[in-house]
């Protein structure tokens, strides 16, 4: 007995003798929750270099991507309008409705492959991922909150004490904890499992019907200009002839730089998972996929800085055509993505 | 029992075996080294022309337009002194929130400093475009301090009041909240002080105090003299925050160096 417990004494000792490595104190990593860098994919912008993934960080964001405490009057969470079943794009919303049923101006972007981006929002004002979330807590027509309520009402609650323990070791809530474990949520959704993947990666022998592949290579002659593989996006700013509404008359990029030239120009939009986050374009004000085809085909009219890739005649398309590119537009759908049950709302289970 | 004790001691030894640093032997032990590092305070004295700064007092800015100020904040970053045998002490980490409602924020106390003269001292008012996005941070640019824009970034420098000048549909109320961290409209302005004749002398027993004084008043003034009744809400970057910016370019001034 007495042996038995010395020689634990012995073990503790000899622990408290040498500095723990703080790596063995660390929850381990979860073998499926890594970064992904899919072959022939550019480096990302963001690394998670500093923040460095861990499930219990990923469990923690995610409660708080799901957590309505996130907004004034506790009744949205970013799931609200950014949800799974659609690549988290909000389904059927041109403008989503925030606190009050309040609306917005533009249409809730779809998210994944984040960690690409160079700048957030349509009009690229969020320069990192981790600060992203400050936006929409703080806009009035969405969440409504300040941060630092979000952050009052988040030590308040002993379920997020005991998830802040578990990921940082310590129950303080602050913003940059609870900001990067958002950002690793987030910064894990990963799309690179369409069938279009499978294909370009030999995988499973599957193969593009020939509607698909006609549409794939007139994708490449028409689209993939500023839709460029693989992230099919360039990030660039642009003014794609989109109307524009008198009565929001959003200027865009031009609201983040202050520039003319940058006036009615938003970034170009992925188009993977594309058929599933309709409605389209920044504001949401398109319908359907052949809706935005025959926008390129139909007259564009010449508003202040249209992209000229445009004129003068917009993207010259037959309805055949249209059709054959829809047909390859809908191999992007990555199922995987709004199955994986690790991004799934945990409220639901 | 006996035999506890003896594992006890036993671990204790085997315990600081285990931890035994890799000394090289026969190396004999380095004398302790002087003190070579001390410190040195740099004073941020808000001020209108002379006068300390205090809110809810009506001042006179240029276009003659009386004004109270109810929040003034702005950051302070990249400071760097320079010693008189032309060695550089880089401040690290170096991001620093004045804030007039704390008047213990007013003192920024650079340490671990070589021990030395120093002859001159720069630093940028506002934070630099690479912490801008950085993403989440601490401390003072803890995005929950109020001087972080979603959209843009760092707000560089905050200026709030009133004035009867300003129209009554904004409840008399100015704001100046000025960001923009890169390209032509950006607003950080750098400044860079030579002490003249006199130098900030880092001892082990002196901490010197850089004294500067930052100079509402020109918020208003050159080179554009502004008139709040119309020049009352720029929370936004523009040409006319790029004004503001330029205008608070020589707000900050050199006074003294106390060495005791």
């Amino acid at each position: 007995m007495y042996k038995k417990f010395a020689t634990y004494f012995c073990v503790v000792f000899l622990m408290i003798g040498c500095k723990v490595d703080p790596k063995i104190n660390a929850p381990l990593p979860s073998n499926n929750l890594v970064e992904v860098i899919p072959q022939g994919w550019p480096q990302p912008n963001y690394t998670f270099s500093v923040n460095t993934i861990n499930q219990d960080k990923f469990i923690l964001g995610r409660a708080l991507f799901y957590e309505t405490m996130l907004s004034a009057d506790n009744t949205i969470s970013c799931g609200s309008c950014h949800q799974q079943v659609v690549a988290f794009a909000h389904a059927n919303h041109a403008i989503s409705h925030g606190i009050n049923n309040l609306v917005g101006t533009r249409n809730a972007p779809a998210l994944f492959n984040l960690t690409w981006q160079k700048a957030f929002m349509h009009d690229g004002g969020i320069n990192n991922i981790e600060v992203q979330p400050l936006a929409p807590i703080q806009n009035t027509v969405e969440m409504a909150d300040n941060i630092n309520n979000v952050l009052a009402k988040l030590q308040a609650s002993t379920k997020y004490k005991d998830l802040f323990n578990k990921a940082y070791g310590s129950e303080t809530v602050d913003s940059q904890k609870m900001l990067r474990a958002m950002a690793q949520f987030m910064g894990l959704m990963y799309s690179y499992n369409s069938k279009y993947d499978l294909y370009k990666r030999g995988e499973n022998n599957v193969q593009l019907s020939d509607a698909e592949l006609r549409g794939y290579n007139l994708f490449i002659a028409k689209c993939n200009s500023c839709h460029t593989e693989p992230l099919f996006t360039d990030y660039v700013y642009r003014n794609n002839g989109t109307a524009i509404n008198p009565f929001v008359n959003d200027s865009g990029r031009a609201k983040v730089t202050g520039l003319a030239q940058d006036k009615y120009k938003f970034k170009t939009p992925t188009l993977r998972n594309i058929a599933l986050t309709k409605p389209y374009m920044h504001d949401g004000s398109l319908q359907t996929l052949n809706d935005c085809l025959n926008h390129y085909t139909n007259p564009i009219t010449n508003t202040t800085n249209l992209d000229p890739q445009l004129l003068p005649n917009g993207i010259l398309m037959t309805s055949n055509e249209k059709q054959d590119i829809i047909a390859f537009l809908n191999t992007l759908t990555d199922y995987k993505l709004i199955e994986d049950k690790r991004f799934a709302d945990p409220n639901f289970k | 029992m006996k035999d506890m004790l003896k594992i006890i001691l036993l671990s204790l030894i085997l315990s600081f075996i285990s931890c035994k640093k890799d000394k090289k032997t026969g190396v004999s032990e380095p004398t302790p080294s002087p003190v070579t590092y001390g410190k040195l305070n740099i004073e941020f004295e808000n001020v209108i022309d002379t006068v300390a700064l205090q809110f809810g007092t009506n001042y006179i800015n240029q276009n003659a337009d009386t004004f109270k100020v109810s929040a003034l904040q702005y950051y302070i970053s990249n400071i760097i002194v320079t010693n008189t045998d032309n060695t550089q002490f880089v401040e690290p980490n170096s991001y620093h929130l004045i804030d007039h409602s704390i008047p213990l924020s007013s003192v920024v106390s650079l340490v671990n400093v070589p021990l030395g003269s120093y002859k001159s001292i720069s630093f940028v008012l506002g934070v630099d475009s690479t912490r801008n996005a950085s993403g989440a941070q601490t401390g003072d640019l803890n995005p929950a301090n109020g001087m972080y824009w979603p959209w843009i970034g760092y707000i560089m420098f905050k200026l709030e009041g009133t004035s009867l000048k300003v129209p009554v549909n904004n409840n008399h109320a100015f704001a100046y909240h000025i960001g923009g961290y890169s390209g032509t409209l950006k607003a950080q302005r750098s400044f860079t002080f030579n002490f003249a004749s006199t130098t900030a002398n880092v001892s082990t027993s002196i901490t010197p105090e850089i004294h500067l004084q930052t100079n509402v008043l020109e918020v208003f003034k050159t080179p554009t003299i502004i008139d709040l009744g119309t020049t009352y809400d720029v929370t936004s970057v523009n040409n006319r925050s790029k004004t503001i910016a330029d205008n608070y370019a020589d707000m900050i001034r050199f006074k003294h160096v106390h060495n005791y």
